[in-house]
């Protein structure tokens, strides 16, 4: 489908020339199958497991002293739990717009980055659930968040955007789930078909669930996968949009704006993209998959991200503007306290970071080079980290009555946490890669010449 | 824009030679008639009310056929290449927008409240406002904001017709590239022309996903504006040889995806509105939804929403020309009714109350777009009917273009 295409428009190909079905299966189940476990992989792994101990040692502290060993206080009652919950979660919008998205939108170079993008998607989101419930105070109660008859009577507010939230990301877990599973599920027969050990067959069967291959079952797994990807594509909108319905429905400065929305729903795709890239610069360079992630997959996402860049830019452009048009004196001063505050140097770091350093992306070369997207990704998510920080911090600590302003300091608890959850989504990410295909192997055949003259010949 | 060649290849059919006529005679009477009117009357506030309305329906869909315009040739696709010179046709006829522009200036007094001194003069914020909008400044904007869509329109129209002559790659990458800045400079000289021309008409109220509901908008109108075009020229050759349903298909794809996210950005305005529920901004709601007002507001849901929603899920109807320009037809309808929502209820003291709808805001209006109508017709009618050297020609028309 693409690769006339890729002559005439002179583009790099969406798969590299000289592969077959056979080698394009080969390659991707080796790397499961009959790879050796390089040291790389082990040192990786470690690192995130160790991380990982440390996430559950200041969680089991947390649990056992309260939610006051973080840095949150009155007025700053949100901190790093809401900051990260954010983060993550927008993190994993990315996966949800290459799988869905550009699925029904007939984008094949989708094709050999949605698996490991969907995976990044479910273990963000695990990550970004563990925030609100810990920061519940008493997270074993956090069915109470459930609308379910009881005798307490209790009853969730709906007008609460919080709740929304629950609906929101626990919606959003399932589908990611379900669609991620579903699309492995041809893979996984083609796994359990190739893998020696008793033990691999055995997993990878159960797992395949029946797989075959025939007609039929095609044409079902066509429909199902279809229907799925409809379902999951207002997710992409939806699940941030209730997010940023969580701050602007109040009417704390700097919180309260009607453009918020669209910007959170951008700025969220424009921190996925940046982790898929950071993900899949290493996985090409590691496992030689430079034929299957070519430089068009990485341009592409370069592009994106430049696109939902600047659609943030625009967003803090308009909210100063319109501190400064309607001259709020609350808006005017948040605005303020947020360029001459005692956060600034967070603030004009964000600024660097999340609209300067991105605009290089406006040049080809950049766009070409490795090297340069690693970087300029590394610093996206750095940015798109600090504008939470901003929105949640400095919009709280300083409201409408100075004599409850205060500040908020993260305390070493708070940093564990999160540095914790990001070693949990590496280990999850390297366990993935290695038990797991992590580019989707039927639809990596899909892209070969040889489909193509199968397709026409139907 | 320079030499019309005596014979063009793809000409336009000459049904459309009649379509330009008529709309002329429209245009000129319908704005005749109501400029008597204004002047016999003595309603320059109506007239001038109507006249924003009028105007700022048909720029919107000018500038929307300039970003789309645009994005085609950042993203290709092969309902760009169907509906490209469309698209050129309306980005050229921007200087004409320009100078009726002019009577805008004239009308500032008329509605406008921060044009007046004696309004302002208690209010500190309100002063601060009225120094940004000052006549002056506004109409100093403006003419930036022309110069910029015109200056975007020519280079682009100039490197076509040289593309059409010579057919060299070059100019295509060029257009290409000065597409992605074009769109960035289409946005922010949108987004700052929408305080100015609409929502200054409530001075003390803003809301900052108001210009994005409005740049939803003018790209909705420019695609089903579009749609509709192409189902008229594909009724005769040369374009009946050459639309095929994939590429309405797309259009409709696209208007689709519009009109989603106009609802998006206009569904988030209201409830993070009506849930702050702050005195500054529910005033703007207020005045819509608890006056007759409302129906128009119910009216939108239904139409501007749900009716296209619903149909344009089909794909079936996405496919078929003829009815996927029906819809388009209503689309371009409903942006009206959605400017009137906006303009309308906000203007001077004593329209403020129950739904005073003025038999000029549907003559000006009217007015306007027959005589935008034959420019467009005009300007379509000057060039082959597709673009001669566009690299997507072969892939779908099916042969190297017939030069002439």
């Amino acid at each position: 489908m693409s690769n006339p295409q890729d002559t005439r428009t002179g583009k790099a190909p969406v798969l590299a020339p000289g592969h077959t079905f056979a080698t394009v299966t080969d390659k991707i189940s080796a790397i499961v199958l009959s790879r050796r476990t390089t040291l790389g992989w082990v040192v990786g792994f470690g690192v995130g497991l160790l991380l990982t101990m440390l996430l559950l040692a200041a969680v089991s502290y947390l649990l056992v002293k309260g939610v006051g060993i973080w840095g949150i206080d009155i007025p700053v009652a949100w901190g790093f739990a809401i900051v990260n919950f954010v983060w993550w979660i927008g993190i994993g919008h990315a996966g949800t717009l290459i799988s869905a998205i550009l699925l029904l939108l007939n984008q094949p170079w989708r094709n050999s980055i949605n698996r490991f993008a969907e995976a990044m998607t479910l273990f963000a989101v695990m990550c970004a659930g563990m925030f609100p419930l810990l920061h519940l105070g008493r997270p074993w109660l956090f069915y109470w968040l459930f609308p379910y008859p009881n005798t307490m009577q209790v009853w969730p507010q709906f007008r609460s955007p919080l709740v929304w939230d629950v609906f929101a990301v626990s919606t959003y877990f399932t589908v990611s789930f379900l669609f991620w599973f579903v699309g492995l599920i041809p893979d996984l027969g083609t796994l359990r078909d190739r893998a020696h050990s008793r033990l691999a067959r055995g997993a990878y069967g159960f797992l395949a669930m029946g797989w075959r291959g025939s007609a039929r079952h095609w044409k079902n797994y066509e429909s199902a996968y279809l229907l799925l990807a409809g379902l999951a594509t207002p997710l992409v909108v939806s699940v941030h949009t209730v997010v940023s319905f969580d701050f602007a429905i109040s009417i704390v400065p700097g919180w309260h704006t009607t453009i918020f929305p669209p910007y959170f729903v951008a700025g969220a795709i424009y921190s996925g993209f940046a982790m898929v890239l950071v993900i899949a610069i290493p996985i090409r360079k590691f496992y030689s998959l430079g034929d299957m992630i070519t430089m068009r997959h990485l341009e592409n996402c370069a592009k994106i991200m430049l696109v939902t860049g600047l659609i943030v830019a625009y967003g803090y452009l308009m909210e100063h503007f319109m501190a400064w048009y309607r001259s709020d004196e609350f808006d005017a001063f948040m605005v303020h306290n947020r360029m001459h505050g005692p956060y600034a140097p967070l603030y004009w770091a964000l600024i660097v970071t999340n609209i300067l350093v991105p605009q290089a992306l406006w040049s080809r070369r950049v766009r070409q080079n490795v090297g340069a997207l690693f970087g300029v990704s590394i610093i996206v998510l750095i940015g798109m980290w600090l504008e939470r920080f901003i929105i949640v911090v400095t919009s709280l600590h300083r409201d409408f009555l100075t004599s409850s302003w205060g500040m908020y300091y993260p305390t070493k608890w708070d940093w564990f946490t999160f540095v914790g959850t990001i070693g949990f989504f590496a280990m999850a990410m390297y366990l993935f890669i290695r038990f797991l295909p992590m580019i989707s192997i039927f639809e990596m055949r899909t892209l070969l010449p040889e489909a193509e003259v199968e397709a026409e010949a139907k | 824009m320079s030499y019309a060649p005596v014979t063009l290849p793809y000409p336009a059919p000459p049904a459309l030679a009649r379509i330009q006529r008529r709309s002329l005679v429209i245009g000129v009477v319908f704005l005749a008639g109501a400029v008597i009117a204004a002047i016999v009357e003595h309603s320059p506030a109506q007239f001038f009310r109507s006249y924003l309305l009028g105007y700022v329906w048909w720029v919107g869909i000018t500038l929307g056929c300039l970003a789309v315009l645009m994005m085609q040739h950042l993203a290709g696709g092969l309902w760009g290449f169907v509906i490209r010179r469309p698209l050129e046709a309306a980005a050229r006829i921007l200087p004409l927008l320009a100078v009726m522009f002019v009577p805008l200036i004239f009308g500032i007094p008329y509605i406008y409240l921060w044009d007046h001194r004696e309004l302002v003069l208690h209010d500190a914020k309100l002063q601060h406002q009225a120094q940004y909008l000052a006549a002056p400044w506004f109409i100093a904007r403006g003419a930036l904001y022309f110069l910029a869509w015109i200056l975007m329109a020519y280079l682009l129209n100039r490197w076509s017709a040289a593309q059409d002559a010579s057919g060299d790659p070059v100019l295509r990458r060029r257009m290409q590239t000065f597409s992605g800045p074009g769109l960035v400079i289409y946005a922010l000289t949108v987004t700052f022309a929408s305080f100015d021309w609409l929502m200054s008409l409530d001075p003390q109220w803003g809301s900052t996903v108001y210009p994005l509901i409005l740049i939803a908008g003018q790209m909705l109108a420019a695609l089903s504006f579009c749609a509709a075009i192409l189902f008229l020229l594909a009724q005769h050759k040369p374009m009946s040889d050459i639309v095929q349903e994939k590429h309405v298909h797309s259009l409709g794809k696209m208007m689709l995806a519009f009109v989603m996210l106009w609802a998006y950005t206009s569904y988030s305005q209201l409830v993070i509105i009506w849930a702050g529920n702050l005195p500054g901004e529910i005033s703007w709601y207020l005045r819509r939804l608890n006056t007759g007002w409302k129906y128009v507001a119910l009216a939108l849901v239904v139409f501007h929403f749900a009716v296209p929603f619903a149909l344009l899920l089909s794909r079936d109807l996405k496919r078929n020309a003829r009815r996927l320009a029906r819809v388009a037809m209503l689309l371009v309808l409903v942006r009206y009714l959605d400017l009137l929502f906006w303009i309308a209820p906000n203007s001077l003291p004593g329209f403020e109350h129950g739904m005073p709808f003025h038999w000029m805001d549907i003559a000006v209006p009217a007015g306007i777009g027959g005589i935008w109508m034959a420019a467009f017709v005009w300007a379509l009618r000057q060039r082959p009917l597709v673009p001669l050297h566009d690299q997507r020609f072969e892939e779908v028309v099916g042969h190297a273009p017939e030069t002439a």
